[in-house]
């Protein structure tokens, strides 16, 4: 059956509800309207899912689907492209579209090369959407499905983080995963295995099947461990644990620590970084694309990577290659207080089959600076900007999860957040050049593995670049290093000395819970931090148990003080953190 | 790195490590003062309004007012002090305590005999109240909003909705009356406030500020900046009644929900940590589990009147002392255990053979009309007192003379009926 027929097919089950579809160079566009928001994602999923569909465009709407809001978005950037179109910020060889871990990758992977290069960002700082809110695991990619792009780029991806560490001195370990195996594990299929005959598959056939998926997907290392084996690598772990899998090729770091210092170091390299910096539209010469239109202008340039994440879908619309539709899937995080790191050594899972439909896997996981985070969940949503937190999934993560550290101090809880997730209908990584658009390349679609992938994604986006036509010119001067900022947290007390003598606000601790002083308050705003979370994600400052409730002013007052802004304009991420002035004084 | 040998180092330099360092000082310990902020005073630098010391010294002072008195008594006897001064590590070695401290100046090296802790409590988080919702500017706790308006003459909104109904959400919704916010709304889960009653009267009534009983914020609503928030009320249980949300457009919300110790670098140095106040075990004299480690004021339990918090440090300042002449103590501490209808209570064990009367703090877990109060070691009735009323949100203080236990072994129990 040709694709035509299959797509037909698929859509025949939903009879009655008026849904066509054209398909163009394997891309499928559906058209009509269905009843609700599953259902929207439903027939995504299913035709995206069928063999030889290089894309799904979703054009169907569902009740309630926000014209209006969707009138109004076009709209808005109508104008702003007629204001702007004719005004030109310069001109690139390559414009990056999207701040968040991919595209500063890519920006520092072109940086090595005699290229003028630019991110363009609409937020206020780097990394303020999927990226920040990820649990920061780098995977080792046995879960990644064959076959597909992520898991190539996640098993080579992985393998390449030791060296990005080193150059751009990230915080980076790798603790390993161990993957439990407890009577709750097939609990939906025990009544196909009588007896004793549960209890021996789990301990003696599964953990071998997940060997055989390691070895099929190029994992290597992966172990099974027994008895109190088990509890040597994990002390806390269920004690009903059968058996479990180690995964020696798992790490940690703190996501958005890894796009600073992606950025830094690809600034340092020449890269242009433009931050409040929207894309609303595309110059063009028949297919190819001339220049990016934003709110700050028109840049010119030879090729542009689509890098936008959950706005992928928009701006490969607006540039006229539609090839995929983003659907917004949710996931929410909680973060517990340092104290709690010694209950968790290694990424800790229990293996439960079929996966809850809210959290498809996840786990407990070791941060790089200490404290323990559960999740993530994993929810449709059908807004992008959708980061709202449903106690009720705080409280799923923190009930289902207790099974696999049943004794963990869960009243340490400090925060929980919720990030989403830039998936397409097909849910493989969509880098490829643009099918109607011969200099810009996709690099949508990054859902997780995305962050273990990143380094291989760089490289494979500029083999792509490559193919495109780009020429790569090495450049001798390449500086591939960069310095982090250094923290108090981190310092002997001779360091801490020296560098008090040299500026006394080493030793001005502005937030005592993260130990984060005003002089690392001060270099971040240096380093391009404009915003209270920008700072944060740079220094830690407010990330401890009291959330800011001491420091945020303070950090507040040295932000005003270091933009020679007023307090009451310094923001938090895209609005001011406070109205403004008492009885209308200082104004 | 400067080296300073003290009998006593003090961490915490508000109303509770002042008063404990006072104390020490006039007993004639060698003291060094430690404070992490620009000043000394605490907390109740940004408290402008009355309501101070009226048990200490008979009169309504105001925050600052309050802590000028024993600032004023620690310069006068001269003691160290060290502002800006943040401890950055604590242990024990070859029978003393070193503290390593940085400021803006040096790094110091504190070698210490004992150490009172006097860093106070924080507050409680929305997280913590597993609020849902966004996390959008806009969002504040009432002790930011204090520090604000009275420190900084900054407004956080003009359209403020508190979250709940205890001292500090009554005093800060006052306060931001007074600044000119123009709607002004407090909600609490319980059917009344619970704060003290003469903060009802001051703060919300005399100034007919809106509120509302058994109503909860459910969800904050905004992506950048605060738009609003969805309330809705609850039933005795303080579960959501369904279909009761309500949306409720706002700029700004100040969260007051309660306050919790600053214990975490206490337990990270090892000392027991007591699950019901989240402040550490203590005996009698406030010492912790940890040898020579004492621990005084909010950092205990957060207090209702900073009278209370300051008898605590003087207490233990009393402790420090005979820590330092190697007093007795009993061979086995001899227990406080929760009876009926105790939520929390501190000290948690008698230590010394002998010394003072026992002063014992302890809020009740319901309301109750013509409570007895009462001791018992064993079977004996060892102390017993009436109350027209006692509620949760009051926090009690009993004395029990030392004498009624002796050398006696076996547990106390505080009992409420």
């Amino acid at each position: 059956m040709g694709l035509e027929g299959k797509v037909k097919k698929v859509l025949e089950k939903y009879r009655g509800r008026d849904l066509s579809f054209t398909i163009k160079d394997g891309v499928v566009f559906l058209y009509g309207q269905v009843d609700t928001y599953d259902e929207w994602i439903e027939i995504g999923l299913e035709v995206g899912k069928i063999k030889g569909v290089e894309g799904v465009v979703n054009k169907v709407v569902w009740k309630g689907f926000p014209e209006e809001k969707i009138r109004e978005k076009e709209e808005r950037r109508r104008k702003i492209f007629e204001e702007n179109k004719d005004k030109t910020v310069g001109s690139y060889d390559v414009l990056i579209i999207g701040g968040g871990v991919t595209g500063t990758a890519i920006a520092r992977e072109l940086s090595r090369y005699k290229l003028k290069v630019a991110i363009i960002e609409k937020s206020t700082d780097i990394a303020t959407g999927t990226t920040k809110a990820n649990n920061g695991m780098i995977h080792s990619g046995i879960e990644a499905p064959r076959n597909t792009l992520k898991r190539r780029l996640n098993v080579k991806g992985c393998r390449m983080y030791e060296q990005w560490a080193r150059e751009l001195n990230f915080k980076y370990k790798m603790v390993g995963s161990v993957w439990l195996i407890t009577p709750r594990t097939l609990e939906k299929y025990r009544k196909y295995f009588p007896g004793p005959l549960y209890t021996l598959i789990l301990k003696y056939v599964l953990p071998y099947v997940v060997v055989l998926k390691a070895w099929l997907n190029g994992v290597p290392g992966v172990k099974v461990v027994r008895g109190s084996k088990i509890f040597e690598l994990e002390p806390y772990a269920a004690r009903d644990t059968l058996a479990a899998v180690y995964v020696p090729w798992t790490g940690i770091v703190e996501p958005y620590e890894v796009a600073v210092a992606l950025a830094e170091n690809a600034a340092k390299n020449g890269v242009e970084i433009f931050t409040n910096t929207e894309v609303v539209g595309f110059l063009k010469d028949g297919e190819r694309v001339t220049g990016v239109v934003t709110n700050r202008g028109t840049f010119l340039c030879r090729y542009v990577v689509n890098a936008a994440g959950l706005y992928a879908d928009e701006i490969a619309e607006m540039a006229g290659s539609p090839e995929y539709t983003i659907h917004p899937r949710r996931g929410v995080i909680v973060l517990f207080h340092k104290t709690t790191g010694s209950y968790v050594r290694h990424c800790l899972a229990e293996i439960v089959l079929p996966q809850h439909p809210r959290t498809k896997g996840g786990g407990i996981n070791p941060t790089p600076n200490g404290n323990v985070i559960w999740g993530p969940t994993a929810v449709e949503v059908p807004d992008k900007e959708d980061v709202s937190v449903d106690p009720e999934e705080v409280q799923l993560i923190l009930t289902k999860y207790s099974t696999i550290l049943s004794e963990f101090p869960k009243q340490k809880l400090i925060r929980y957040f919720a990030g989403v997730r830039a998936a397409t209908f097909t849910e493989d990584f969509v880098i490829r050049p643009a099918k109607w658009v011969p200099n810009l390349l996709h690099v949508a679609g990054i859902q997780s593995p995305g962050l273990a992938s990143a380094p291989a994604i760089a490289e494979y986006a500029i083999e792509k670049l490559a193919e495109m036509g780009l020429e790569l010119q090495e450049k001798p001067e390449f500086d591939p290093y960069r310095e982090p900022i250094p923290s108090l947290r981190d310092m002997k007390p001779s360091d801490i000395e020296e560098l008090i003598k040299k500026d006394p606000r080493w030793g001005h601790v502005v937030c005592e819970c993260e130990l984060v002083t005003e002089a690392e308050i001060v270099e971040a705003v240096k380093r391009g931090a404009r915003t209270l979370d920008a700072v944060k994600r740079r220094t830690r400052a407010g990330m401890g148990e009291c959330q800011g409730g001491r420091c945020t002013i303070k950090i507040a007052m040295i932000i005003s003080r270091e933009l020679g802004v007023p307090l009451s304009q310094v923001l938090k991420e895209e609005a001011p953190l406070f109205n403004g002035y008492v009885r209308g004084e200082s104004e | 790195m400067k080296e300073i040998r003290k009998d006593v180092v003090v961490v915490g330099g508000g109303p509770s490590g002042l008063a404990a360092t006072a104390k020490l000082a006039e007993l004639g310990y060698d003291v060094a003062l430690v404070e992490s902020g620009d000043e000394l005073g605490g907390i109740l630098i940004q408290c402008i309004h009355d309501g101070f010391g009226t048990k200490l010294f008979g009169k309504a002072l105001s925050g600052p007012e309050f802590a000028g008195n024993f600032i004023e008594k620690v310069r006068g006897l001269g003691t160290d002090t060290f502002l800006q001064t943040h401890v950055t590590s604590v242990e024990r070695r070859d029978g003393h305590w070193i503290l390593e401290a940085v400021s803006p100046k040096e790094v110091i090296k504190f070698i210490s005999k004992a150490i009172v802790y006097a860093t106070g409590c924080r507050e409680r988080t929305p997280f913590e109240i597993l609020l849902g919702g966004t996390r959008p500017a806009g969002v504040y706790t009432a002790g930011m909003v204090q520090r604000l308006v009275n420190l900084y003459g900054v407004l956080p909104g003009k359209r403020v909705l508190i979250v709940g109904g205890g001292d500090v959400g009554m005093i800060v919704a006052r306060h931001l009356y007074l600044e000119g916010v123009e709607d002004l709304l407090v909600v609490f889960p319980e059917p009344w406030f619970v704060g003290l009653p003469r903060n009802v009267q001051q703060c919300i009534l005399d100034f007919g500020i809106q509120f509302r009983p058994r109503t909860i914020v459910k969800e904050i609503v905004g992506k950048e900046k605060v738009k609003g928030a969805i309330l809705v009320k609850v039933d005795e249980n303080w579960r959501p009644i369904k279909g009761t949300e309500e949306f409720y457009p706002c700029d700004s919300v100040v969260f007051s929900v309660g306050l919790v110790p600053n214990a975490s670098k206490l337990e990270e140095l090892g000392a027991d940590i007591d699950p019901r106040t989240r402040g550490p075990v203590v005996n009698e004299y406030f010492e912790t589990t940890l040898k020579g480690v004492f621990a005084v004021g909010n950092l205990l339990t957060p207090f209702d009147y900073v009278d209370d918090a300051v008898e605590t440090a003087f207490i233990a300042a009393e402790g420090v002392s005979k820590f330092l002449n190697n007093e007795p103590k009993r061979e086995k501490p001899l227990p406080i255990r929760p009876g009926r209808k105790v939520r929390l209570y501190i000290p948690h064990r008698i230590e010394w053979l002998q010394g003072r009367d026992l002063t014992l703090f302890f809020r009740p877990s319901v309301e109750e009309a013509n409570a007895k109060i009462s001791l018992k070691l064993g079977d004996l009735e060892v102390y017993y007192t009436r109350r027209p009323y006692v509620r949760p949100s009051l926090l009690e203080r009993i004395v029990l003379p030392r004498d009624r236990i002796g050398e006696k072994d076996g547990e106390v129990v505080l009992d409420v009926e």
